[in-house]
Parts: structure tokens; C-alpha cells; sequence
């Protein structure tokens, strides 16, 4: 018995040890996997907070100050091209993504894992909060206001709004109500307006997809694709960067019921 | 017989024409590079002559005919980062590097490849900004690169054989080394810049042999202790101090004279640990290119926290200042003055707002500006501060014209919040902060990560925007702006035919005419301009290259 023991002490101790050799041998991602925690240890609110103030300095002027994307991917889907679960949003943000323009980062270890805790709050912000509204009462506000005229919730409605299948889980509930209330507050790029007045004939308005000094892309109101050349324009108008109207007017009740009709929102996920 | 004497003679002939062009041209003697305007079809260092003008002399293309002006063809560079190589091109044989240091020789007639070299970094490198590289210098038979991996090559530009590599640096110490820039070919010397100011490193410029890569000489850009300078940095903070020099220089003859701009110092937005002016830092150095010894130098920005490097391309210029005939350093800088500077004394002449800023209220009789406070970065953001980070001037060339005697500068109105964060000191704090084993060739190393800067821009076009002016290098006035809808990357060109070439961020190639500014031809190439034009003849026609994205675009009249 006592020399199964030492046989499997034995056993043991040469395993380690290869492991060990092995481990010494291991590099890049190989290393990077073997070290890299299951779960993310700094993940308190206040690491959190931390991470926000170093993903305003590292990250916005791709991901937005709000993660909402432009350059560099949207981080509030909460849907992540080389995996969401901690370990690969550490080794995603190390190593940056190859054949892409994201770059890895040289931070510490605990920034980036804090980094990471506020990326993952980025893509789950609705999650954490719970409305207290009638949601039916709001997805009935939803259809009387005629919101599906300019947003898509799956199948239903079109594409002049961001598309609110999944806003639920990815903005948070004062985000929604502040987008209801005050909708030129934050808009994305993506969803910019413009207003055009041309030289000759009616003027055009709508969300602006492209534009450089000779051309202005845009998606009209009534959804149609327009490219307008500039030298037919006679004033390109900024001063109103959302579609959207204001739905102050609805009381209070009604407004905290269409937010939970849109938190409710989590997508195919 | 007679069929195989036309058949052979045909082969010969083809063979011929094929050495021809790819040997035509060279070598490129030192005499030559002097008298590099003389060469109309050429364009055979990075700014095209030591004085950096970027000023191409042919005029076949002219505001007459550039609504003519068409695609003549296209090089795919099939890479993700962006192009920022200015070609060369002697004798129709066109030189350029490709992002991550590989080098491409085409025939500058069809952008047909000749011969191709891919030096190879390692997979990690520590560049800021993109794994990106500037250009190439010519001398004798031998084209010379910098690399990513702080290396410079010498490369046969007859073949793309190798011939030696030099290691500048270790490209892992520090936060992480790098030169991305052009060298530039003084005399029998090759000057080479270097990058790294983000990142906590020791700037320096180098000369090397171009024959066998071995260093002739090296300036510290922060003064080393015992030398004229040193102490204008709190405590330890000039060993980490930045201070690089990843642009290109210019050299004036007739006093023997390299200049050379200087970037930020670091950190770069949070001066907690550097007080002082923080010498050589936002500087123009001129150095003797002999021995590398410093004749004089002066400071656009003394102790910067905006980031704003005076990497721009120096430009030797003779002007009427005050009535005198003055050999004069005109200067579009980063921190949104231009400056005008006696060339031969580092004397400062005058300064003027070319861009939106509000951080200085004038300049003292030595150009030492009188600082508005409350333009600092600060932990919560300020966004009140123009001109942005990337400053009114970047490193994208500016161009000037004989014919027109004015400087061309496309400028940047940029709209940014200079936020200060905590970068702890490298000095004072432990270097061996924790980074997963195996995840960086240097693991362990302290790296400051940007220094301290929150990056996103404010607001849409309506609040940044570019611009090219044109500018009296006497006064510094303006003599016309044409307004574009971002804020540029690409540098300019003034041609013989007076016309100004450029390109913007949204990828779209103008011709302005040089005396008005009026647009006269565009082309939508749909790809960010991170690079600045030049013009040479290809088969006696003239022809203007300017890279957009990946793909270098090159256009002709016929």
C-alpha cells in the first residue's frame, strides 16, 4: 500500500513536473488561456467605475463614449464576435483581434478584467434592472403611438430608428426613458439627421449614412435610399440630429409603462 | 537565319528595355539628392528637396486641363492598415513601402511590381497608431527603410536583396520603441527617427553608414546629464521623457544644417512628475549632420500636456520679413501657430493663429508663449480647448510654392476633450506591475497606455472640420481657405502647373487652384487619405500619386 503511495506520489511529482516544463514552453495564447481566471475577480460596482474611466480613455474614440459603436463594433448588443463569456472578452481586449483594427491593450491584468466587467454592463445594461410598469399596457402605447412606423421590434415595423428587438437588455431603464423624453439627448452616429434645402425643387430630410465634400447618402423618411450632390443643395441642415419626437406628453404612468414594454424587450438571446 | 538574327534581336532588345527600366535612374548620388529639384520627373527623398517643399515643378497638368485628369492605374495594397508611404520614384521606377515594412518596386508608367521585400517583424511591435510606415530614402543602388521592430534595412533597389539590418534599439524596452518614419539621406549619412512618445520612452535622432548600417552618431533629444539643458525636468522624469523625432527632417546646404522636430513629452497629458520646460520636447533641433552636435534649438510648446509635437516637416524658406530678406524656418505647428524662425540662429520672428485656440494670449520677444490658464487637461474633461489633440497640424506635409510664394497647410479645426487621468510614475512605481505570462514579449514592463488622454472627438462635422489655407510666409496671413468636412490626414502638394493636391478623410481627391483655392477636379477614391501626393513623369507624361485606404491611386492626363 505504502509503495502504491510512493508510486502515485511519484507519478504525481513527474507529472507536475512535465507540467512545469510544459508550462515554461507554453507561449502567446497557449499561456494566455492557462492563466486567464474563469470568471472575472474585479467586478465590484466600484472596479466597474474604474473600468468605465479607462474605457473612456482607451476605447471611445472607436466604441463610443457609450459603447454605442462607429468606428469599432457596438458593445451594447451584448452579442461579442470572439465570445462574451469573461475569459474571452480578457483575452479579446489583451490581445486585440487580428485582421482587425483593434489592437491589444498593454494594460494590467486587473485593468483589463475591470475594463471587461464594465463592457459586459455595457451589453447588459437592461438586465440588471427591473421595470415597474405594465409592459402590455406599454407594447399597447407602442401600437397606438405608431413607434413601429420608424423602429423594428423582429419582423415587425422598418428601419429609420435603431432597431429595438433587443433594447431591453442593452440600455438601461433611464437610457429609455431619457430617449422618450429628450430624444436628441444621445444620438448615434449611425442615426444622425440632416436636413437638406436644395437649390430647386422640395427639400429632403432624413437620417444621414454617408457623406464626404461632394455627397450626402441618406435614408429618407419614407425609407428610400437617397445620395444628393452638393452642389444642388442650398443649405445642409444639423440643428435637429433625431427623427424623433418627444413623448413628454405622455403622463407618467404611461411613460413608465412603455419603458417597461421596451425593457422587456431581450431579444432572440 | 534571317528570321532567328530578327527573333534574337527582338529578345535582346526586350531584355534591354527590361534592365533598362529597372536600372535607369540610379545610382542616386549625395550630388543628386542636392540638386533633387533639378530632377523634374523624380521625386527622390521624402519631402522631394532638403528645403521640404513638396513643391513639384512640372505643369503639364495645369487648371486648363486638370478636369482631364484620370485614373491611370491603381497598386491594391491588400493590407488592413492604411498606406501613409510617400513613393519615390527615379527614372520610372517607382519605390514604396507597404504598412509592416515591406517594399514594393513598380513601374511607375503601369504600377506594374518589379520586385517585392517583406522584412518581417515579430508579431507584437509597439507602435502607437498602426503598424504603418512612411517611405523609403535612396542613395547609390540602395533604398532604406525603418522598421516597426526599431531596425533599419538596406535594401538593393535593383533586386529587393537585403544587403544589412541594423538594430537601432530594443524596440520591447520601455513602454515600447518603434520607427515608423522616412529616413532621410544627408551627405554620405543616413539620419533615422524614431517613435515611442506615448509610451515613456528616451527619444534620440541616429546617423548610420549607408554602406555597411554601423552608427556614426547618436543626439539624446532630452539632455543627458552634464550636457547644456539638462535639469528641465522634474527629478527623474527625463529618463522616460518621450521626446521622439518619428517624422522626417529637412537639411539647408549652404549652412550645413539638419533640422528636425521633436514630439510631446510624457506623460503626455498629466505633468505631475515632469515639471520644467521639458527640453528637447516640441522643438526643432538643428544639428550639424556631421557630428550630430547641436547648433540651436527652439521650443514651440515649453512643457506641453496637449500632445501637441512639433513633428511637422520643417520648411526652409527665403521671405520677406519686415522688409528684410530673411532665411527663414516656416512652421505650421501642432499647437495651432504658425511660426516663422531665422533659419540660421533659431531666432523667433513671429508666430499667428492659423486654426482656433485659446490657450495662448501672444508670444514673448524669444517666442515663449503666455499661457491662458485653465486649458489643462483635467480628470473630469476639458473640452473648452482648441486646437483638439491631433492639433491644427499634424504630421502630414505642408507644401510650398515658388510661383505663388506661399505655404500650403492643410489644417485641422478639431473639437476634443483633454482629459488627465492618474499614469502612475515609472520611476516611482513598481515597473513590474502584473501581466499575464506569455501575453507580451516584455512582459512586465510599465506601460503608460496613452498617457492619460480621453480620445473621442466632440460632436459631428459641424464641430471639427478641415481646411486648406494658403499662407504668406511672411506675416503669416491667409490669403484663402477651402473648407472640408473633417478634419485631414493627408498632406498637400503644389505643382508647376499651380494647382495644390490633396485628399481628405472620406477619401476624396481635389485639385484646388493654387492662386484662389478653387476646387477645380475631384475623384472619389473612397478611402481614408493618410498620406501626402506627389508628381512625376512616367514616359515624359506627368503624373500625380497620393495613396487612399490600401490602394496607391495615380493619375494622368492621357
Amino acid at each position: 500500500m505504502l509503495s502504491r503511495i510512493f508510486l502515485g506520489l511519484a507519478a504525481s511529482a513527474a507529472l507536475l513536473a512535465a507540467q512545469n516544463v510544459q508550462n515554461q514552453a507554453l507561449t502567446g495564447e497557449a499561456a494566455r488561456s492557462a492563466e486567464i481566471a474563469k470568471t472575472n475577480p474585479f467586478n465590484t460596482e466600484a472596479d466597474v467605475q474604474q473600468g468605465n474611466a479607462l474605457f473612456q480613455v482607451q476605447c471611445t474614440y472607436c466604441h463610443g463614449a457609450r459603447g454605442e459603436g462607429g468606428r469599432g463594433a457596438d458593445l451594447t448588443a451584448g452579442v461579442y464576435k470572439m465570445g462574451g463569456a469573461d475569459p474571452d472578452l480578457f483575452k479579446t481586449v489583451r490581445s486585440g483581434i487580428p485582421g482587425t483594427e483593434m489592437p491589444a491593450s498593454r494594460l494590467t491584468d486587473d485593468e483589463i478584467w475591470k475594463m471587461v466587467g464594465f463592457v459586459k454592463r455595457l451589453g447588459s445594461r437592461g438586465l440588471s434592472e427591473k421595470a415597474p410598469g405594465d409592459a402590455a399596457a406599454g407594447k399597447a402605447l407602442y401600437a397606438k403611438n405608431g413607434c413601429a412606423g420608424c423602429h423594428r421590434i423582429g419582423d415587425e415595423g422598418v428601419d429609420l430608428g435603431p432597431d429595438l428587438s433587443d433594447v431591453g437588455r442593452r440600455r438601461g431603464l433611464a437610457f429609455l426613458e431619457e430617449s422618450l423624453v429628450k430624444p436628441e439627448a444621445f444620438v448615434s452616429n449611425t442615426f444622425r439627421a440632416v436636413q437638406l434645402v436644395m437649390k430647386s425643387g422640395p427639400a429632403v430630410g432624413g437620417i444621414r449614412l454617408n457623406e464626404d465634400d461632394l455627397s450626402v447618402q441618406l435614408r429618407d423618411t419614407n425609407g428610400n435610399l437617397r445620395s444628393v450632390m452638393k452642389d444642388g443643395v442650398k443649405e445642409l441642415r444639423r440643428d435637429k440630429p433625431s427623427l424623433m419626437p418627444s413623448y413628454e406628453r405622455l403622463s407618467k404612468t404611461d411613460l413608465t409603462n412603455l419603458v417597461a414594454y421596451l425593457n422587456s424587450l431581450k431579444g432572440a438571446q | 537565319m534571317k528570321k532567328w538574327s530578327v527573333r534574337l534581336a527582338g529578345a535582346t532588345f526586350a531584355m534591354a528595355a527590361a534592365w533598362t527600366l529597372s536600372g535607369q535612374g540610379l545610382p542616386v548620388t549625395s550630388e543628386r539628392l542636392l540638386k533633387a529639384a533639378d530632377e523634374q520627373g523624380n521625386w527622390l527623398m521624402y519631402s522631394r528637396t532638403y528645403n521640404s517643399w513638396r513643391f513639384s515643378g512640372l505643369n503639364q497638368i495645369n487648371a486648363n486641363n486638370v478636369k482631364n485628369l484620370h485614373v491611370k492605374w491603381l497598386f491594391q495594397g491588400r493590407h488592413i492598415e492604411k498606406f501613409e508611404t510617400t513613393p519615390l520614384v527615379a527614372n520610372g521606377v517607382m519605390y514604396l513601402t507597404r504598412p509592416e515594412n515591406a517594399i514594393y518596386a513598380l513601374d511607375a508608367a503601369t504600377g506594374r511590381q518589379l520586385w517585392a521585400y517583406e522584412y518581417r517583424n515579430p508579431a507584437r511591435t509597439f507602435n502607437c497608431c498602426g503598424k504603418v510606415n512612411r517611405g523609403l530614402a535612396i542613395l547609390g543602388n540602395t533604398l532604406f527603410m525603418n522598421t516597426l521592430d526599431m531596425h533599419v534595412v538596406a535594401v538593393d533597389a535593383r533586386s529587393g536583396h537585403e544587403l544589412w539590418k541594423t538594430e537601432m534599439y530594443d524596440y520591447t524596452a520601455a513602454g515600447g520603441y518603434a520607427a515608423p518614419g522616412a529616413p532621410l539621406i544627408v551627405k554620405d549619412k543616413l539620419i533615422v527617427g524614431m517613435a515611442g512618445g506615448e509610451k515613456g520612452v528616451s527619444g534620440f535622432l541616429d546617423a548610420y553608414d549607408p554602406k555597411t548600417g554601423k552608427r556614426l552618431w547618436r543626439f539624446h533629444t532630452i539632455p543627458q546629464p552634464g550636457e547644456p539643458n539638462f535639469g528641465t525636468w522634474d527629478g527623474d522624469s527625463w529618463k522616460t521623457g518621450g521626446v521622439t523625432t518619428w517624422n522626417n527632417g529637412s537639411y539647408d546646404p549652404e549652412t550645413n544644417t539638419l533640422f528636425w522636430g521633436t514630439s510631446n513629452p510624457w506623460p503626455d497629458y498629466n505633468d505631475d512628475f515632469r515639471k520644467g520646460d521639458n527640453l528637447y520636447s516640441c522643438s526643432v533641433l538643428a544639428l550639424d549632420p556631421d557630428t550630430g552636435k547641436l547648433k540651436w534649438h527652439f521650443q514651440f510648446t515649453p512643457h506641453d500636456v496637449h500632445d501637441w509635437d512639433s513633428t511637422q516637416i520643417p520648411i526652409l524658406l527665403d521671405t520677406q520679413f519686415q522688409g528684410m530678406n530673411t532665411k527663414a524656418l516656416a512652421w505650421a505647428n501642432r499647437n495651432g501657430f504658425y511660426y516663422l524662425i531665422d533659419r540660421t540662429t533659431g531666432k523667433f520672428l513671429m508666430a499667428k493663429a492659423f486654426v482656433k485656440q485659446t490657450w495662448a494670449k501672444g508670444f514673448d520677444d524669444n517666442g515663449r508663449p503666455e499661457v491662458i490658464p485653465g486649458n489643462e487637461p483635467t480628470p473630469e474633461g476639458n473640452d473648452h480647448t482648441w486646437p483638439g489633440i491631433d492639433g491644427g497640424a499634424n504630421w502630414m506635409s505642408h507644401s510650398y510654392s515658388p510661383l505663388t510664394k506661399w505655404l500650403y497647410v492643410f489644417a485641422r479645426e478639431e473639437h476634443r476633450v483633454f482629459s488627465k487621468n492618474t499614469v502612475p510614475h515609472p520611476t516611482t512605481e513598481t515597473p513590474d506591475r502584473p501581466v499575464a505570462a506569455g501575453t507580451l514579449p516584455n512582459a512586465g514592463a510599465y506601460d503608460p497606455g496613452l498617457g492619460g488622454a480621453r480620445t473621442q472627438q466632440v460632436g459631428g462635422p459641424e464641430e471639427s472640420w478641415g481646411k486648406v489655407i494658403a499662407v504668406d510666409p511672411g506675416t503669416g496671413n491667409v490669403k484663402w481657405e477651402h473648407k472640408v468636412l473633417t478634419p485631414p490626414w493627408g498632406g498637400v502638394m503644389a505643382t508647376g502647373g499651380n494647382l495644390v493636391f490633396g485628399g481628405t478623410l472620406e477619401g476624396m481627391i481635389f485639385a484646388l487652384n493654387a492662386t484662389t483655392g478653387e476646387r477645380l477636379w475631384t475623384f472619389s477614391a473612397n478611402g481614408p487619405v493618410f498620406a501626402s501626393p506627389i508628381s512625376y513623369t512616367a514616359n515624359g507624361k506627368q503624373m500625380v500619386s497620393i495613396p487612399a485606404g490600401d490602394v496607391i491611386v495615380t493619375f494622368g492626363l492621357d
